[in-house]
């Protein structure tokens, strides 16, 4: 355990490298150009649980890959499903 | 006339026996206006994610109509008039 917190600091040079890499997977492409999905639903809160942080902010194009377009349409889905209750504005979910 | 989305939240104190009732006068409000309701779907009682009115779970309606553009504003004051609606959102809805 105390050696993976060390990670970060960067003792070794291979090691430094994947401290970089702290977002899951590094995904450059867009999700919804690849599955070819038009238009994005704010009632699938499965799907837009993966954009948001477990603290309920949505998280940035650099983290999730996602196209401007896209993530101009990720945005406002999940501000929506925010207005009706289905992701929180803060917090984490329960 | 042109679609839309109405997805409103009903008071958890509201049983299910008068919980049609409510439904039913938000779509005589919609009718009033000259609108159709086309569908509606309910979800059931859900848990919020975030208190609304105190409350920390809600019953959610889904409801898809037909409405001029220029009536949406008077379903939506109508809406805000129903106490029990603690929620509601009007999205347009693209075929």
């Amino acid at each position: 355990m105390a050696r993976e917190n060390n990670e970060g600091r960067g003792s070794s040079r291979s090691r430094r490298r994947r401290s970089h890499r702290r977002f899951r997977g590094r995904r450059r492409y867009c999700l919804f150009c690849a599955e070819k999905i038009e238009h994005i639903d704010y009632k699938d809160i499965d799907l837009l649980r993966q954009f948001v942080t477990d603290r309920g902010k949505i998280r940035p194009r650099r983290q999730t890959g996602t196209c401007t377009k896209h993530q101009r349409q990720v945005a406002l889905a999940i501000k929506r499903a925010r207005h009706i209750a289905l992701l929180p504005f803060a917090g984490e979910m329960r | 006339m042109r679609n839309y989305e109405l997805v409103f939240i009903i008071h958890p104190e509201i049983d299910e026996d008068t919980a049609p009732e409510l439904i039913e006068r938000v779509e005589n409000l919609i009718e009033r206006n000259e609108g159709k309701v086309t569908n509606v779907e309910r979800w059931g009682m859900r848990r919020l994610a975030y208190t609304i009115k105190g409350q920390d779970e809600g019953s959610y309606v889904l409801m898809h109509f037909e409405l001029e553009p220029q009536r949406v504003k008077a379903v939506e004051q109508g809406l805000k008039l129903i106490e029990d609606v603690i929620r509601h959102m009007i999205t347009r809805r693209e075929e």
